[in-house]
């Protein structure tokens, strides 16, 4: 609902960020994950890569934007970044992703303060940036006074190359996920399918 | 409210939705007649049949009342009207025949849209329109209370993470301890590593210092450190807690500390994200072959090759399985493998913040009990409720546990002075 721009004409060069990311799920695809992919970029320069790895790492919060996002804390602090460098890297960081990141995503991408997201396919059951939760849109609760800013807000546009997306979730979901446990219901297309 | 000083362990359950004051309940409107007695029987067989009350099986079809002069009068619901309209034309066609044929003169009632979830509750509907209440029966998420056994072993898992979260000395942090509550295993545990991050792929193995703060196998003395835990969030010293992850996410960048290179940062690394790596590592480790089944003798076997690699053991956070447990732990090991953390329980000493909540969603836990509201940034009722999001693929019950004083060992620096200020215990109440 605060997502600005869907279906917007985008810029060549979002497209060419967001082609990026969909090869990153193409691979999850690849090795049997969850076709989600994306790519961090600062400055026009592509800085960290990331897909879906819950399947191999039996891990179900490994989702592509956590994968990318350690691979730059490492890189970072590897050529020794400072604590307040790390956050001033985030804030000019923007993330292009094929689906909408899930809340858990959503929250940490808020919590480390990244500048913004292109998204591809809305999200309808876990999205955290419009579909269930808005994270990216507020500057969260007043509660403390403390001096340290409290919820940050991202700036978030989706529906970039929705369908392209969405046609690789159609295809995982067809192939079926073999490692989710026995359905209750039958299998059906999920997620965003519109 | 006063404040929160306990000398007992209580459970309770944190409702997937908010509670509401019982003369606050939201209602709808619905048309409604005065009957003859003797038709009684018949209408409502016709009407349950040409307007059913669709999702509103708490509503009792018929109202029995005493008039002035003592004579008992019935009312019957007919239809259910929308908010604005109590226009008697807009029924659907067969109701007005009914009507019609029986002469009735229709009016608007209100009746309670949800059903009561306490006696309280059932009384106010009772005001508007006859409900009917049923007090929720026994369920294995423990909603409608604890036995015995399960609430001492809800207390003792609980004191296993609290302990866990004192073991940094002054500095609080949050701890989580994943539970397989069928064996009573502990499967994982995990304390905040903002600070003290391991890397899964480049720095495993290199020469990792950790702060002496998160020694890897702390000793809760318990005599001598100053542990402070807020039954009063806003009483306690705030610096105390500034290092509860869940508590104050976006506080890591405001942090002045010179990492070195002994430790990596890594804002995200909350307690409840460290204990499903952990717990994920474990299941990694105990059953390599993704999709095979594992007998029970390949993970003996396996076992002993592992405990052979101290790298490998120590990822595994089993510092309060007592010594002579932790193999017995691991033979337990059912041969089929667990997908994810299904059946399983996880005990938090502050309510998880978004991130960590949703991650608790995805990784499937069943039961989540936590110690402490969080008001700047809970998800499990306080800011967030992801209990009560319909949309998503799983759902947790959620508890918090009231914990007494002697377990909390608390200092006699948190002042009992604003007894007022119960943000906390309002956020749950």
């Amino acid at each position: 609902m605060e997502t600005q721009g869907q279906g917007e004409v985008c810029s060549p060069e979002i497209l060419a960020y967001m082609e990026l990311a969909l090869e990153q799920a193409k691979h999850a695809l690849d090795c049997l994950e969850v076709p989600v992919g994306c790519v961090m970029v600062e400055s026009g320069k592509v800085i960290a890569s990331g897909r879906n790895r819950t399947t191999e790492t039996r891990n179900a919060t490994r989702h592509a934007e956590m994968e990318a996002i350690d691979v730059l804390l490492e890189q970072w602090q590897k050529t020794g970044l400072s604590v307040s460098e790390v956050a001033e890297k985030f804030s000019k960081c923007t993330l292009y992703v094929t689906c909408e990141p899930c809340i858990m995503c959503a929250a940490a991408l808020s919590i480390l303060g990244i500048k913004e997201v292109y998204y591809g396919c809305a999200n309808d059951k876990f999205g955290g940036c419009g579909s269930i939760l808005s994270l990216h849109s507020s500057s969260n609760q007043p509660h403390d006074s403390g001096e340290v800013a409290q919820g940050k807000g991202f700036k978030c546009i989706g529906g970039v190359m929705a369908s392209e997306a969405v046609s690789l979730l159609r295809c995982f979901y067809e192939q079926g996920n073999p490692n989710a446990p026995k359905p209750h219901r039958p299998v059906t297309l999920q997620p965003a399918d519109h | 409210m006063t404040n929160e000083k306990t000398e007992v362990w209580k459970i309770i359950h944190i409702p997937d939705k908010r509670p509401i004051s019982p003369k606050e309940q939201p209602t709808v409107n619905a048309f409604a007649s005065v009957i003859e007695p003797k038709l009684a029987n018949a209408l409502i067989r016709l009407l349950n049949q040409i307007a059913p009350l669709e999702d509103m099986r708490h509503v009792k079809r018929i109202q029995k009342r005493h008039d002035e002069s003592g004579k008992i009068q019935l009312s019957v619901i007919l239809c259910l009207a929308s908010e604005n309209d109590n226009q008697s034309s807009n029924m659907p066609q067969n109701v007005q025949e009914l009507i019609n044929s029986y002469q009735l003169s229709p009016f608007i009632i209100k009746v309670c849209k949800w059903a009561a979830t306490s006696r309280e509750e059932w009384e106010e509907q009772c005001k508007l329109w006859p409900t009917s209440y049923h007090p929720p029966t026994y369920n294995i998420n423990g909603i409608t209370g604890f036995g015995e056994e399960d609430s001492q072993s809800v207390f003792n898992f609980m004191k296993v993470a609290v302990d866990l979260a004192k073991s940094g000395g002054g500095l609080m942090v949050n701890a989580a301890v994943i539970v397989d509550p069928s064996v009573q295993q502990i499967i994982a545990s995990g304390h905040d590593q903002i600070y003290s991050w391991h890397s899964r792929t480049g720095i495993e193995n290199s020469n990792f210092k950790q702060p002496a703060s998160f020694a890897s196998n702390p000793k809760p003395s318990g005599a001598n450190h100053l542990t402070v835990f807020p039954n009063n969030l806003h009483n306690g010293p705030a610096r105390l807690y500034a290092g509860v992850s869940c508590l104050n996410p976006w506080h890591w960048c405001g942090q002045q500390l010179d990492m070195g290179s002994s430790c990596y940062l890594h804002p995200l690394q909350h307690a409840a994200i460290v204990a499903i790596e952990s717990s994920a590592e474990r299941d990694r480790r105990l059953f390599p072959g993704l999709l095979h089944t594992v007998k029970s003798s390949e993970v003996k076997h396996m076992q002993s090759s592992c405990a052979g690699s101290p790298a490998k053991r120590q990822k595994i956070n089993l510092a309060y399985v007592e010594d002579g447990k932790e193999l017995d732990a691991d033979s337990e090991v059912t041969s089929v493998r667990p997908y994810l953390c299904t059946g399983y329980d996880i005990y938090l000493v502050w309510e998880p913040c978004t991130m960590c909540a949703m991650a608790l969603v995805h990784q499937r836990i069943r039961r989540i009990f936590y110690a402490f509201p969080n008001p700047n940034a809970g998800a499990l009722g306080s800011v967030h409720r992801l209990q009560g999001e319909k949309s998503l693929n799983h759902h947790y019950a959620v508890f918090r546990v009231v914990l007494p004083e002697e377990v909390l060992n608390v200092a006699e620096v948190v002042a009992r002075a604003d007894d007022d200020n119960d943000q906390i215990a309002t956020a749950v109440s």
